[in-house]
């Protein structure tokens, strides 16, 4: 009870207290944030590309589901546990190879298949270079001004960065970037298809709303995109105003739905950096000792974590013995179960498990 | 018809093919996910299968920090989704069981999901369906009532919750007669 009326004084004090909500209080940064970025990007909103509103409004109304997804799911006890502990550990030495290893490379889906991998990289990277051309396109971070013919000065949060030949190479990737990315996620996306068709594994699980609504999203977002470098380049522009909007409505929709299914692990994937230095941090600190066999099995702040964490759920796994369930290590918390099953103590004899895995 | 899976451990002979029928199933990638454990390894021969029990308030999921683990509408707890799973491996400390394994070259959790891409459709599991003598059946809940008559087990022996084990489960499990000292009335 005391220390609850202290955090309540420490809260007053706080910033927080001027919003009703913590969603009220990063949509407020979120959205001044984008406005004074764009209030610099755009020299003083000199340069905004009206052509490209509709997006602006459509990454107000994501940002507003995205927090909303976040922040509830955030309130969880062991996601409040390990964001807490995570942003604590954020800079410890490994931090920029997990990150590395994990956001740009993906090692671990090489492990889990390189077709897989494949599709990944081509889907992941196609839609993260599409993104950091586009949103600078959108809030005007980023255009191009042509002082003499023939030259394109490249503006980059309101400074020239670079001047470039209309026909040079840099100038034909900025053109085409979007057409390249285009043809990654398409690439990506057919892989993927054909595996949930071909796959006798993915076909098992896979469902139309939860696995290839977000496939057909990329794929018409793509092919869209596809259609209006095709109609300006080779029909003189015939019907682009139409596939222009088509595209907008579909990569909006996309927007809007990203932090609902299955592309919701894009933004928060990078929990998985927070895991990894929050298991290594503490197995180095000390770790737990199994309470029958006396093997270390994990670290001892997550072994106490997870234990509080149940606690919260109201679930207490205590034994008869007067140990948790949680400080038993893998093996012998099996072994405790079969003995209850059995009434013979599995777990005081002192041999090693059988192997317990299948050669499939 | 509502089926779950039920245990009778003492039927167990050791024969291990729930494991190997356990590699088969779609989505597992050649990998089983159950267990069989020698009761008494110096002494004699007893064997017990070791499988998720289904937990209706499971406390894998209730660890997971990136609701990785979800509950299927019949009840079933899934193995962890491929793209949320961040490997923080809180399930396997928290499971009472101790049954998710964990592949630290995939940063991925992998656990019985009772086959359920077969038992949505009715299908028994794939332990089950292999099960050589009867050890792990795919009974209705009605069937299962009449095993618990059947056995005139009604003296707090029957476990298919506590105190036997740590909660409520979906899959039901029979206390062995014999290791108890107690005849079964077949």
């Amino acid at each position: 009870m005391q220390t609850k009326t202290v955090n309540n004084q420490k809260h007053q004090r706080s910033i927080n207290n001027a919003f009703a909500s913590h969603f009220a209080k990063s949509m407020f940064l979120a959205v001044s944030g984008l406005a004074i970025l764009t209030f610099i990007g755009t020299r003083m909103f000199t340069h905004v590309d009206l052509n490209l509103y509709g997006y602006m409004v459509g990454t107000i109304i994501f940002l507003g589901g995205f927090f909303y997804r976040f922040i509830s799911w955030g309130e969880r006890p062991p996601t409040k546990l390990l964001i807490k502990k995570g942003m604590k550990l954020l800079f410890r030495k490994s931090t920029p190879k997990t990150t590395v290893n994990h956001l740009a490379v993906y090692e671990f889906i090489w492990n889990r298949g390189i077709y897989r991998w494949t599709q990944h990289i081509l889907i992941g990277w196609g839609c993260i270079l599409a993104c950091l051309v586009t949103f600078p396109l959108v809030f005007g971070w980023m255009y191009f001004t042509m002082d003499d013919t023939g030259y394109y000065n490249i503006i980059l949060m309101g400074m020239e960065i670079m001047t470039v030949p209309a026909d040079g190479i840099i100038a034909n990737l900025s053109y085409n970037a979007l057409n390249i990315t285009a043809l990654m996620v398409i690439a990506g996306v057919s892989m993927a298809l054909y595996r949930r068709i071909k796959n006798m594994q993915a076909r098992a699980e896979q469902t139309i709303l939860y696995d290839f609504l977000p496939l057909y999203m990329l794929l018409l977002i793509s092919i869209t995109g596809l259609a209006l470098t095709f109609m300006n380049v080779f029909l003189h522009g015939v019907g682009q105003p139409i596939m222009s909007l088509i595209h907008q409505w579909s990569v909006i929709i996309t927007l809007i739905y990203l932090p609902f299914g299955k592309l919701a692990h894009i933004p928060f994937r990078p929990l998985s950096i927070f895991a990894r230095n929050y298991r290594e941090h503490y197995a180095e600190q000390s770790m737990k000792k199994c309470n029958v066999c006396g093997n270390e099995f994990v670290s001892d702040e997550q072994s106490k974590d997870v234990v509080a964490v149940l606690g919260i759920n109201q679930i207490e796994f205590q034994t008869k013995e007067g140990h948790h369930l949680a400080e038993l290590c893998l093996p012998c918390r099996r072994k405790y179960r079969i003995a209850q099953f059995s009434g013979f103590p599995t777990h005081d004899v002192k041999v090693k498990e059988a192997n317990q895995n299948a050669k499939g | 018809m509502k089926k779950r899976l039920y245990i009778e451990l003492e039927n167990c002979i050791g024969c291990r093919s729930c494991l190997a029928a356990c590699t088969q199933c779609g989505g597992h990638e050649e990998r089983n996910r159950n267990y069989v454990y020698d009761v008494n390894p110096l002494v004699n021969r007893q064997t017990m299968p070791l499988m998720c029990l289904h937990c209706v308030n499971p406390a894998c999921a209730r660890s997971c920090p990136a609701q990785a683990i979800q509950v299927h509408e019949t009840g079933a707890v899934l193995s962890a989704l491929v793209e949320k799973c961040i490997g923080c491996q809180n399930c396997t400390i928290a499971c009472p069981y101790g049954i998710p394994k964990f592949d630290t070259e995939q940063n991925l959790m992998y656990k019985c999901d009772l086959c359920i891409d077969r038992t949505k459709d009715g299908i028994p599991p794939m332990c089950a369906s292999v099960c050589p003598t009867n050890t792990l059946q795919w009974l209705t809940d009605e069937e299962i009532a009449n095993r618990k008559k059947q056995f005139n087990m009604d003296n707090g022996k029957w476990i298919s919750s506590m105190p036997y084990l740590e909660g409520e489960t979906n899959v039901k499990v029979n206390l062995p007669g014999i290791l108890q000292g107690i005849t079964k009335l077949f």
